[in-house]
């Protein structure tokens, strides 16, 4: 179980840097997942680690080796890429064993090898077939089967399941959190499916525009993102945004105006924080699953409902409450998305009532840092 | 609609027959010429032959065809292998460099397929014969490559470019050199592009004439296509055992290329796709 180092890292193109100085360490037997909006340079960091790309600067470690310049077979990393990349000629014993092959290992040996990956893996009847006879979830097996029988020290997975449709999907996921528990080898797995990052991570690498946003494990990044940027990023609906402006600020707190709302909030800021000054602009961010149910302290919002998508077990609603806008999603016109965990009779243009407790907003400062957490509930 | 469409159809499929029928008709009266007597071919130029007898074939034969059939062989297999590995590897390597002066290179190598070969007629002979390798096999083989290699490069390049390139860094990850990924991966799974290449130059190489004429002047070494010139001044046009002979020249390739058709329309559309 070896850990995976990557220090600084920068990878140029020629006129274009894809990844401005990385660091992380993955640490032995951890399940680290990587996502980012498309183009921030997940598949470039996780190609520079297989070898496939040479880095600009920086150093990659594994257990403490310097694989920076080795040739990619020689690092001891295995790839799952997202089109599978099965070899079209080659039957799926031949696939699962060209590794061994190319390492001149003995017949028996590779067989004993094949046998063992395809029985982790269910696709034992499936060996003699070519790759062309398979699904998508057994192309995918014997793509992860691949990479199994070179006993490789850290496993790279660029997206494996995106190809595979919903339940497949979900059934994969949980098979990969099987296949991590049973080799206890070093993953790191990048992703665009917020499930399968919440689900399967030991960490979240969370990277933006080429740089790491922010690492941590999946719920502690999901309540105390350290900037705007991640308490977007994670979450689905997405965190309804909300302009507001400092009327007040001393000792522990600020007061909010928030466009759209009635008055002004009181917010107690984190104590690491900077407090901002009166006039400064600052953003207030709410969740979907944080509206009140009405409570006294609450703040009351008349509102219209616009779309209803109706889960069958919860409902997403967006409500268009007039000036109370959510400002940075594209898709939303603006509208609050918000979260019933059950049924709902409601149909597009009833009224509705949006509760907000004060005390449920993320502060967000001019420059997107965190200022403040909502306590999460229990 | 659907009768327009027809109309359509009908009218594409005669403009096809039409064509069809114009390509055929030669090659009909070549082979059916071969049987015919000599006063027959002038006299009944449309008619069937009265008797069905391959004189004209063991003539043809007999002044040494079977010879210019050897050497044809010979030839073109060697500057067909030559142009197709030289091609591929080099296709390879251009198709994964990404700089400015391999880009050159290949600018270069597709600028040579403009240069008609007429022109060079005169420092090629030149060349080959201060070599001293005229009416030599590889005197032949060497120009035929030469001619070959820009277009079959193209051809390669076209489909190289095209081919998915996560199948080369999976075997890269798995172990295999830059050359053990081009012999294990790329190479097994270019048979289409490949045949192409080979057939096309197979047609060029088997018909080349002028190059042939020029640096082959011995009977002993030449060609079909120069070889059965030889027969028009030497027997004063014994017209059927030319026709004969032209039917055993187009009889090889006609087979080659009926049994690998379907690769080389598959590959010629879209370039080796
Ligand atoms: N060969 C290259 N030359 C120049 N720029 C490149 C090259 N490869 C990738 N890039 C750029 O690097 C950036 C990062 O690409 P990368 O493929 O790593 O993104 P990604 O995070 O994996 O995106 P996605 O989620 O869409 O897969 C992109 O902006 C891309 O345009
Ligand atoms: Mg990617």
């Amino acid at each position: 179980m070896p850990s995976l180092q990557i220090d600084s890292v920068v990878k140029s193109y020629e006129s274009f840097t894809a990844i401005k100085g990385v660091s992380f360490t993955a640490e032995p037997g951890e399940f680290v997942v990587m996502v980012g909006p498309s183009g921030c340079g997940k598949s470039t960091l996780l190609r520079s680690i297989a070898g496939l790309e040479t880095i600009t600067s920086g150093a990659i470690r594994i257990d403490g080796r310097d694989i920076t310049h080795a040739e990619p077979s020689d690092r001891g990393v295995a790839m799952v890429f997202q089109n599978y990349a099965l070899y079209p000629h080659m039957t799926v014993a031949e696939n699962i064993g060209f590794a061994l092959k190319m390492a001149g290992r003995p017949k028996t040996e590779i067989a004993a090898a094949v046998a063992k990956a395809a029985k982790i893996l269910r696709i034992e009847e499936h060996l003699h077939k070519t790759p062309k006879q398979l699904s998508g979830g057994q192309k995918q097996r014997v793509a992860i089967g691949r990479a199994i029988t070179r006993a490789p020290d850290v496993f790279l997975f660029d997206e494996p399941l995106s190809n595979l449709d919903a339940a497949l999907r979900s059934q994969m996921r949980v098979e990969l959190g099987r296949l991590h528990a049973e080799l206890k080898a070093t993953m790191v797995y990048v992703t665009h499916d917020q499930t399968e990052a919440m689900t399967m991570a030991t960490r979240i690498v969370v990277m933006n525009a080429g740089r790491i946003e922010q690492v941590g494990a999946p719920l502690d990044l999901y309540n105390r993102p350290r900037n705007r940027f991640v308490a977007g990023f994670l979450g689905s609906p997405r965190m309804n945004f909300i302009k507001g402006r400092v009327v007040a600020a001393g000792g522990m707190g600020v007061t909010v105006q928030a466009e759209g709302l009635p008055m002004p909030i009181q917010l107690e800021i984190e104590p690491d924080a900077d407090l901002p000054t009166i006039g400064d602009a600052v953003t207030l961010g709410l969740r979907a699953e944080m509206f009140g149910q009405g409570a006294p302290g609450e703040i009351a919002i008349p509102a219209r409902v616009a779309v209803v998508e109706g889960l069958g077990r919860e409902t997403l609603l967006y409500a268009d409450a007039g000036d109370l806008k959510t400002f940075d999603s594209e898709s939303q016109d603006g509208y609050l998305a918000a979260h019933r965990a059950s049924q709902v009779m409601l149909r597009p243009g009833d009224p509705l009532t949006l509760s907000i407790d004060p005390a449920a907003f993320y502060l967000f400062d001019a420059n997107d840092r965190t200022l403040r957490f909502p306590a999460v509930s229990a | 609609m659907t009768s327009r469409y027809r109309l359509v159809s009908i009218g594409l499929h005669l403009v096809m027959t039409v064509w069809t029928l114009f390509v055929l008709a030669p090659l009909c009266l070549m082979f059916v010429a071969a049987f015919k007597s000599q006063a027959d071919i002038f006299t009944r130029p449309l008619g069937l032959p009265k008797t069905l007898t391959f004189a004209a074939f063991e003539r043809a034969w007999g002044i040494g065809i079977g010879g210019f059939l050897f050497n044809s062989l010979v030839v073109t297999a060697l500057s067909v292998t030559l142009i197709v590995v030289v091609s591929a590897l080099a296709a390879y390597v251009l198709a994964r460099a990404s700089s400015r002066r391999m880009q050159a290179l290949y600018l270069l190598i597709v600028a040579g397929f403009a240069v008609p070969v007429q022109s060079v007629l005169v420092p090629l002979y030149q060349f080959v014969s201060a070599a001293g390798l005229l009416n030599s096999q590889i005197a032949i083989v060497i120009p035929y490559a030469a001619y070959g290699i820009p277009f079959t490069t193209m051809l390669f390049y076209a489909f190289f470019l095209e081919f998915p390139r996560e199948l080369e860094e999976a075997a890269r990850l798995d172990g295999c050199s830059r050359f053990q990924v081009f012999w294990r991966i790329v190479l097994p799974l270019s048979g289409p592009v490949v045949a192409s290449a080979a057939i096309f130059q197979a047609v060029f190489n088997w018909n080349e004439f002028i190059l042939a004429l020029m640096l082959l002047t011995e009977t002993r070494v030449r060609t079909l296509p120069v070889g059965i010139y030889g027969l028009i001044g030497q027997y004063s046009a014994d017209w059927p055992a030319l026709m004969a002979g032209l039917a055993i020249a187009t009889l090889p390739l006609l087979v080659v290329f009926v049994a690998a058709q379907r690769h080389f329309v598959r590959s010629m559309s879209g370039l080796g796709k």
